[in-house]
């Protein structure tokens, strides 16, 4: 089954004291394509990327990457090997400028002892870092400390420091929380540039956001794969209704 | 010549107690129907060699020897009993009271006990110095204390006769072998028996004529896991005059018995080991009440078990005869109780609640004054509290001075009994039930209290439950105060197993740390797992490395290897406010 | 981006340097005692102490202050320094010492005929010199190795640093360790073929530590600049942002403790031909923790603050000790805790928050209204989860 699949989950299982968070969830992701998770609270999407970032391991099931199993593998070994991750809540570096936190993204070597005596950050590098400050609009604030920005501020400096790392697969959670309309919408624009380039998982409860992205759906629901179709098929579905009754019924 | 003041000292101890008891025991009517050995003894006592040894044979062969006589023996061999010659010019043994205002005594006669009186039935007042006193030779004395020591094991008490058989055995003298096994035959109490046996076994041991009753000898002991007889056996296992078959059933009783000392030995481990841990545990479950459920990491926690022995050591003073302190020169004088020795019994129970509440209050003291500002902040909470030791610990010194004081336990905790030789302290033994029933009590108080549904709440999410109407603030400061009165009580028990001074709580900080990140932050049932085996881990460790600073070395460095397989101790609570 | 050292703190540095370096001690050797520029034996002593604690400071605060690892263990380090030098003082004390034998004294009190093997290379200065920095170095790779794999972090970490230093106090407090059990190593006679008890001698010595000092901070400061210092300060923030970033924050933690272990080693290593003894009760947490005082009085987070604070503390201490022996501990204690609490960012941060109180009470007097921008309700700073919610 596995054939070019740049990321597949298999029959994976994951409990926190006897609660499964994840139940034999199977999940596969073509090299390129844009996915959105969606799902009601507690349906398991922010472990799910737990799971696949290194941040929790399963109990059982295997997660591949580029046919690598990455599951015994720590955060930043596979970070390295290509998947970027966009926390819910956004987490910067608050005690460094803008700048900085981009150049700590920057893709290159990480080790100790090429930071150490190759640390110096040349002419390209310097250009790179301003040209995605302006695109998240943040090059005027480039010498201010993170901590000091507002919660979408915050937001979009994550994402450039995604930008910055230039990762094969995204992961994006929930990217439009706590951002005004035209910054969802702006945020939205970003994504679909990036499709294509990169393959990307965005999770999103901002309907209207879903919709601008108009990309496979997958709907979780405790712990397991759901329904998987386009947003109308999704929408449409008995199932997927139920499970959404009373909360979102302008769906 | 301190050594002869004392001892001159003893003798008057020991004479004051005879008579004290003499007395009592003379107005018991059982004894007024004038034991024959004493009436014995009276006759021989001026007389001359031949007349002590048929007395010393009658008492050997006794079916009862009593502690009078035993007592009057002891007289004898001390040179206290005296000859009075009476109005008719008979000589009569007696004994002397204390001296009178005048200097004289009351005589009592050795034959029946009762007092002397005159002709007019007034009792007779006699000078010492006007009485003949019984010499005895060193001769005379040895024999004395052989006769005392044969007669024992005919003794009322059971305990003296089981050491009297002891004593016997390891002298292993032919001659006492017949005596010993026909007391073995009379002898009902089954662990006197045991020792009987282990004696006539052991004297059999150097029966060179006969190899096969040494042979069966040392079987014997092997059977009866005689844990002193392996000198003996050693020795002859050794000895190359030996027929072979000999040496080697003895080396092999040798062997059998190590195995058995060596189970001994282990279970007493276990039992001291167990005893540590309990009170590592009432002082780690203080700290997983403060660090694991509060997040605080409270360095001062050991100062709070000295505040507990402290307090322990004040009330034990104001139960005798109070306390003078003067920190800085400003005397503070606490008045006691002058409680008698009855009353004085109860001053634990007393010192338990006080330490407690001592503790408590000064957790709470601190909580409100430093720690509430620092929830949240792990590490400054660290730094902040060491701040809060050094100066508590200073302030120990100023008040209790820089020495250990020693603090008395009350009878009642300082005996011990043995079960098949592994012997359990009474001290011991109270600390790890009382362990037993504070693990109890606090597992009921965050499970079963309403308090205990608050502190979980807060715990849990200190903002949500702040939001949910739960008073933080003073949950917060019981929850510390709870935890503090229980390292206080460690601290009481602390004291009743050795001394206490200004460092007290600084032994125990680093190994409370360890059992409460070893149990699993913020689990009882690890705290108390992990306290156990902490404890027979370092006890254990130390008698097989013979050194107990290897021991806590190992239990050290295997805290930390521990921590390489579960880094969040044996029951990981996911707390999110813990994680960072 | 600025260049590691800026203009005017090179002048700064350069000033502080010639006083410390040139200035002092050329008072203390070519005045006349009675003149009032002169600068006795006992001071230059003194000094050279505090300057043997400000690079432990300064060890400590790289930890603490820049990584965020409270370590426990940094008098551990100090020490096995100031062992591993004091042991080759204790040999070149040669036929001098009470029994008049090639062996360290304690060695003939204990029956030892021959040197242990593990002693023989420290009769080489060369070889001492560069224990003192690799054997704590070699302790921490292993300790630190097992603690950071294991994820064991924030207090926890402090908590396993203290067992570690209290184990090796333990260990060092005894006879058969051949460290001389609870007396230690002391009575020194020489140092590199000079009277250690000379006046030029200890002035030397106190020079050497003035440059360890110097050097620390010029490397300590080029390290924190560097891109390495960035993450090591992120590591502090947020470790599992770093995790995220994909930098092995383990191992940039591990390079730390390493280098900090060896840099308090080498203050070690100076400080013990200074006073002379080096015994296990320096090993005792307490001392990792006056150290901890030190920065925390002084200002961590920075490289000054150390420093202040290692003079400034220990100049009071020896004071305090004489002039209220009894009340000594309560004042340090006191002064730690209220530092703690209100002083977040010791002396040297004590003028921008003097400034700033004093903003907030000018403001109040004219009772402006509040500003603008500060009402703006700031999002949960909760950067060390970065993920609460699954």
């Amino acid at each position: 089954m596995p054939k070019d699949f740049i990321l597949s989950a298999e029959g994976v299982t994951k409990s926190f004291d006897g609660f499964k968070a994840i139940d034999d969830l199977s999940f596969y992701l073509d090299e390129g394509e844009l996915r959105t998770i969606i799902g009601p609270n507690g349906a398991g999407k922010s472990t799910f990327l737990d799971l696949i970032t290194g941040k929790t391991r399963p109990d059982i099931g295997k997660i591949e990457f580029k046919g690598t199993p990455i599951t015994k593998r720590s955060e930043y070994q596979i970070y390295r090997m290509g998947i970027g991750r966009k926390f819910q809540t956004p987490s910067v570096f608050a005690n460094h400028t803008v700048y900085d936190n981009i150049l700590l993204g920057l893709e290159g070597r990480r080790g100790v002892w090429s930071t150490l005596l190759f640390g110096r950050t040349s002419t390209e590098q310097r250009d790179r870092i301003y040209d995605i400050l302006k695109t998240i609009n943040l090059a005027h604030k480039a010498n201010e400390q993170a901590g000091t920005l507002a919660y979408g501020q915050k937001q979009w400096l994550e994402i450039g420091m995604l930008l910055a790392q230039n990762p094969q697969l995204l992961l994006i959670d929930e990217p439009a929380a706590g951002m005004t309309d035209e910054e969802t919408v702006k945020t939205g624009e970003l994504i679909l540039s990036l499709a294509g380039k990169h393959t990307i998982i965005v999770i999103e409860h901002d309907m209207v956001f879903v919709r601008q992205l108009n990309s496979k759906v997958t709907v979780l629901h405790q712990g397991h794969v759901l329904r998987e179709g386009t947003l109308d098929e999704v929408r449409n579905d008995e199932r997927v209704i139920e499970v959404y009754l009373g909360r979102k019924k302008n769906v | 010549m301190t050594v002869i003041v004392l001892r001159k000292h003893t003798h008057w101890v020991v004479f004051y107690f005879c008579l004290l008891a003499g007395v009592l025991i003379f107005e018991h009517p059982l004894y007024a129907q004038a034991p024959t050995l004493r009436e014995a003894l009276a006759e021989v006592l001026p007389s001359d060699t031949t007349a002590h040894d048929r007395f010393f044979n009658q008492l050997a062969a006794a079916e009862k020897f009593d502690d009078t006589t035993r007592n009057l023996l002891i007289l004898w061999r001390n040179e206290e009993l005296m000859l009075y010659t009476d109005a008719a010019g008979k000589a009569i043994p007696v004994s002397i009271d204390t001296p009178d205002a005048n200097g004289k005594s009351h005589l009592f006669s050795v034959a029946t006990g009762q007092a002397l009186n005159d002709a007019a039935g007034a009792p007779v007042l006699a000078e010492a110095s006007a009485l003949t006193p019984i010499d005895s030779d060193a001769t005379l004395r040895k024999k004395i204390q052989r006769a005392m020591d044969l007669a024992d094991i005919s003794s009322a008490n059971p305990d003296t006769r089981k050491l009297a058989a002891r004593k016997l055995g390891t002298s292993q003298r032919k001659e006492n072998l017949s005596l010993l096994e026909a007391r073995l035959l009379k002898e009902s109490d089954k662990s006197v028996r045991k020792s009987l046996a282990e004696a006539c076994a052991l004297i059999r041991l150097t029966d060179f004529s006969s190899p096969k009753t040494q042979i069966a000898a040392a079987n014997e002991l092997a059977e009866l896991d005689c844990l002193g007889a392996t000198e003996a056996l050693r020795a002859l296992a050794a000895n190359d005059q030996m027929d072979i078959s000999v040496r080697k059933a003895a080396a092999k009783a040798q062997k059998s018995i190590r195995d058995y000392k060596d189970l001994v030995n282990f279970f007493g481990t276990i039992f001291r080991g167990t005893s540590l841990g309990s009170i590592l545990l009432v002082a780690a479950l203080g700290l997983a009440v403060t660090f694991g459920l509060m997040g605080i990491i409270n360095m001062a926690h050991g100062e709070m078990i000295t505040v507990g022995a402290y307090a322990a050591y004040v009330v034990e003073n104001i139960f005798r005869n109070g306390l003078a302190l003067s920190p800085l020169g400003i005397p503070i004088s606490i008045p006691g109780m002058h409680a008698g020795e009855g009353l004085f019994q109860w001053y634990f129970a007393v010192a338990i609640p006080v330490s407690f509440c001592a503790a408590a209050l000064a957790g709470l003291i601190i909580e409100r004054l430093v720690i509430c500002h620092l929830y949240q902040r792990a590490l400054e909470s660290l730094l902040a509290t060491w701040g809060i030791s050094l100066v508590l610990q200073q302030l120990f010194r100023v008040v209790f001075g820089a020495n250990n004081v020693q603090v008395n336990s009350p009878s009642w905790l300082m005996g011990n009994f043995t079960v098949s030789d592994v012997t359990l302290g009474y001290n011991r033994l109270f600390v790890i039930a009382f362990a037993v029933l504070i693990v109890v009590g606090t597992w009921l108080l965050l499970s079963k209290t309403r308090l205990g549904l608050l502190i979980r709440s807060v715990t849990q999410d200190r903002d949500m439950a702040a939001c949910m109407g739960v008073p933080t603030r003073r949950v917060n400061m019981l929850t510390f105060a709870f935890g503090s009165g229980l390292a206080g009580l460690a601290g009481a028990f602390l004291s009743q197993i050795g001394n206490v001074g200004p460092g007290l709580g600084q032994n125990f900080i680093v190994d409370n740390f360890m059992t409460v990140v070893v149990g699993g932050v913020g689990s009882i049932v690890g705290t108390v797992i992990s306290a156990l085996s902490i404890g027979i881990s370092d006890q254990v460790l130390q008698q097989i490395l013979e050194s107990p600073v290897l021991g806590k070395i190992m239990v050290l460095i295997a805290i930390i290897l521990f921590l390489q397989w579960k880094p969040s101790g044996l029951f990981p609570t996911r707390s999110r406010s813990l994680d960072s | 981006m600025s260049a590691t050292f800026r203009k005017t703190e090179i002048i700064l540095l350069g000033i502080l340097a010639f006083i410390a370096l040139v200035l002092l001690p050329a008072l203390n050797a070519w005045t006349p005692p009675e003149s009032f520029f002169h600068i006795s034996n006992f001071t230059i002593n003194l000094y050279g102490k505090y300057l043997s604690y400000a690079v432990l400071a300064i060890s400590v605060d790289l930890l603490w202050g820049f990584t965020g690892l409270l370590s426990l263990g940094q008098c551990l380090f100090f020490s096995l320094g100031g062992y591993a030098f004091g042991m080759y003082l204790a040999l070149k004390v040669g036929k001098l010492g009470q029994y008049k034998q090639d062996l360290p004294d304690f060695m003939v009190f204990l029956g030892y005929k021959e040197l242990p093997a593990h002693w023989e290379p420290f009769r080489h200065f060369w070889f001492a010199a560069s224990a003192s920095a690799l054997v704590p170095a070699l302790v921490a790779l292993a300790f630190g190795y097992l603690a950071f794999r294991a994820k064991i972090r924030g207090v926890y970490f402090s908590i396993l640093t203290q067992a570690l230093t209290y184990a090796g106090c333990l260990m060092f407090f005894q006879n058969s360790f051949m460290f001389g059990g609870n007396n230690g190593l002391t009575d020194f006679k020489f140092v590199l073929g000079h009277d250690i008890r000379n006046a030029a001698t200890q002035r030397g010595l106190y020079i050497a530590t003035g440059a360890l000092l110097f050097l620390t901070y010029i490397f300590c400061r080029w390290l924190t600049q560097s891109k390495f210092g960035k993450i090591q300060r992120a590591v502090r923030d947020s470790e599992n942002r770093v995790l995220f970033s994909g930098y092995a924050a383990p191992n940039y933690k591990l390079f730390v403790f390493v280098i900090a272990a060896a840099i308090a080693g080498l203050a070690g290593a100076l400080y013990v031909p200074q006073v002379g003894i080096i015994n296990p009760s320096e090993m005792a947490t307490d001392k990792s923790l006056e150290a901890i005082v030190w920065v925390a009085v002084g200002g961590r987070g920075t490289l000054v603050g150390p420093v202040v604070g290692a003079f400034a503390v220990n100049a009071l201490k020896s004071w305090a000790t004489r002039a209220f022996p009894d009340l000594w501990l309560i004042i340090l204690g006191g002064m730690f805790t209220l530092v703690v609490l209100f002083m977040p960012k010791g002396l040297v941060g004590l003028p921008g928050q003097l400034y700033s109180l004093w903003q907030k009470i000018s403001r109040r007097r004219t009772n402006a209204p509040p500003d603008g921008d500060t009402s703006f309700p700031e999002a949960p700073s909760d950067h060390q989860n970065p993920n609460p919610e699954s």
